[in-house]
């Protein structure tokens, strides 16, 4: 059979605030491209790989060095401001960004392929959750930047629905670890969960920070005030550190403590390839995932043309380590299967919930918003003189 | 009613008034992602064929192009400048008389053409809620409005509670407020009913003095 090779690139940071997660979605995207070009089928990837170390100018500047080179096909990003920032450029050289991490929705480009979870898939589960047996007076961190507002706001709103109460939001600059102020007015309000969007290294030190605070006070934080996440993941885990690495809630639709087959090969292939780690994350088998229905679309398609590729990619389906995931054809995301883990002592996640099935992508919400946004109220009564 | 911020489309209809040439179809594909289902109306002798009277404002939002001149007879309200529902204009030729033609068709919101698919959430969201927004600053400017035609009657009012019971005018209003809040009226409505009252016959049954002249410092609600 003749292979037909494709050019694709791959863009991750893989130095940065958040390498951690980055170089785990590398690997993931590394072993989904040695299996299928290993494998006996039509194509062959040929992986063009950079590093924007974080920075939102050099991801610009990347995507444009391997789009004008006549690359099409792009598995890429993790934070959503590297991903808006680079849409333009595909929008220019009609190239398709494979964008293999959660977000926060409200987006959905013809230049973009989703196989991260949505917002229903994530953060809404999350409320539920949170609401039906945690509690429901949170306080809300995050860094500052558009995953953390929008995603906030959406956790606001899903949870002000649910009797609940956001107590205060409070943003901090990417890669910032000074929490004093943010664990004093959290300990002094007491919520009943911190919902946390801070990532990379600001994340690893907040959940270090405010464990120890909680310690010095006597308060159990896990059971007490625990930390609840749509990001949190295996090997940021292990960043946090054995000292406060247990009794932290996550909403994701993938977990390596998942019990498959698929899992199980999928792991065992990942840990032989990259015995020094990091090890598996949500996004690593997004990337994994990415890569792999890249491959069958172009294998379908047989050319890397955007067009062509778009027409081919509806209705991929995949059997993959967190089940059946398929590419929804309206909107370009994924249909996945929503979890809730807590983690433990070991840097795994006891899985405590999971959704019986995928469920279809709603990036804009419209099956699962109320019609009006949530306002500030006026106050009930107002005195007035008689 | 106080403005609320529409931020979900869902069961939306879109009636877009164009000549389909293609590139609608990202129009149409992005509408239906939010939720929005569209319709084109039939246009004959470039007229579209569309029954303004039947459309819901809850529901309908138009989208119309600005380089068909004339395709629809949309009654913008004169005093609001509001039309029935929501309309977005489709700016193909930017020209001033284009432009215009499509503020006067009441367009709170523009996308140019061909449309891009990032930009129709941003145009929906911004149209329907500067439509929703002015609907609302109307309804409001009409009341004050309203009241403030009646604050003649309130005049009158005060002056005649300061004559029937020897108030000063200060005690005078504050009766007529608190009782206009008992009666859950505005003042303006209670003033003017209670002029009426004491303009008919002592012998009419309807005739009562409502008005009560306990002091003290009641709070109301």
């Amino acid at each position: 059979m003749t292979r037909t090779t494709f050019r694709i690139g791959v863009m991750f940071s893989t130095t940065g605030s958040y390498s951690v997660v980055a170089r785990s979605m590398l690997n993931g995207a590394q072993l989904a491209l040695a299996e299928v070009n290993a494998a006996d089928g039509p194509i062959t990837l040929e992986p063009v790989v950079v590093n924007p170390s974080g920075d939102l100018a050099q991801y610009r500047a990347l995507a444009r060095e391997l789009l004008s080179s006549g690359i099409r096909q792009v598995v890429g990003c993790y934070t959503s401001s590297s991903r808006k920032e680079v849409i333009p450029c595909f929008e220019k050289f009609d190239g398709l960004l494979w964008y293999p991490s959660h977000y926060e929705g409200f987006e959905s480009s013809d230049n973009v392929i989703y196989t991260g979870a949505a917002p229903n898939q994530h953060v809404l589960p999350l409320v539920d959750y949170l609401a039906s047996r945690v509690g429901a007076r949170a306080f809300c961190v995050g860094s500052n930047y558009i995953w953390a507002w929008e995603n906030n706001r959406i956790f606001r709103e899903a949870l002000s629905a649910r009797g609940g109460t956001v107590l205060a939001e409070r943003y901090l600059t990417v890669g910032d670890t000074e929490f004093d102020q943010v664990i004093a007015a959290i300990l002094d309000q007491r919520p009943d969960v911190v919902f946390n969007n801070l990532i990379g290294t600001s994340a690893y030190a907040f959940f270090r920070a405010f464990r120890a605070a909680c310690r010095a006070q006597g308060i159990d934080q896990a059971k007490e005030i625990p930390v609840a996440s749509c990001t949190l993941s295996e090997p940021e885990l292990k960043e946090i550190g054995e000292e406060a690495v247990d009794g932290h809630l996550s909403s994701s639709v993938y977990f390596s403590s998942l019990s498959s087959p698929e899992n199980s090969a999928f792991l065992q292939s990942y840990t032989a390839a990259f015995p020094d780690g990091p090890v598996v994350s949500a996004d690593a088998e997004a990337s994994y995932i990415a890569v792999k229905l890249l491959a069958a679309t172009l294998a379908q398609a047989g050319s890397d043309e955007s067009r062509l590729v778009r027409c081919a990619v509806a209705n991929q389906r995949l059997l993959a380590p967190q089940g059946e995931v398929r590419i929804d054809p309206q909107t370009y995301h994924a249909w996945l299967t929503p979890r809730i883990g807590r983690s433990s002592t070991d840097g795994q996640f006891e899985l405590l919930l999971e959704a019986r099935q995928p469920i279809a992508p709603d990036p804009y919400l419209v099956q699962s918003s109320p019609r009006f946004a949530t306002s500030m109220r006026p106050p009930l009564l107002r005195m007035v003189k008689s | 009613m106080t403005f609320r911020l529409l931020q979900n489309f869902k069961g939306g209809r879109a009636l877009v008034i164009t000549r389909r040439a293609g590139w609608e179809t990202t129009l149409e594909t992005t509408l239906a992602k939010l939720g929005v289902a569209c319709d084109y109306p039939e246009i004959i002798d470039g007229r579209a064929q569309l029954d303004v009277s039947a459309l819901q404002p809850e529901r309908d939002i138009l989208f119309i192009d600005g380089d068909l001149e004339g395709a629809l007879a949309l009654e913008v309200n004169p005093a609001s400048k509001l039309p029935p529902v929501p309309v977005i204009g489709l700016v193909g030729v930017e020209a001033p008389s284009r432009l215009k033609a499509l503020v006067n068709l009441g367009a709170t919101s523009f996308l140019r053409k061909p449309v891009h698919g990032g930009a129709v959430y941003t145009a929906l969201f911004l149209g329907i809620n500067q439509f929703l927004l002015r609907t609302d600053m109307y309804e409001k400017l009409q009341d004050l409005e309203s009241r403030r035609r009646g604050r003649r009657a309130v005049i009158r009012a005060v002056v005649s509670l300061m004559q029937e019971a020897g108030l000063n005018d200060d005690d005078a209003y504050s009766a007529l407020r608190r009782d206009s809040m008992r009666a859950r009226q505005s003042l303006e409505l209670y003033c003017e009913e209670f002029l009426k009252r004491r303009a008919m016959p002592p012998d009419t049954p309807d005739r009562t003095s409502s008005v009560t002249l306990r002091g003290g410092n009641k709070q109301a609600m």
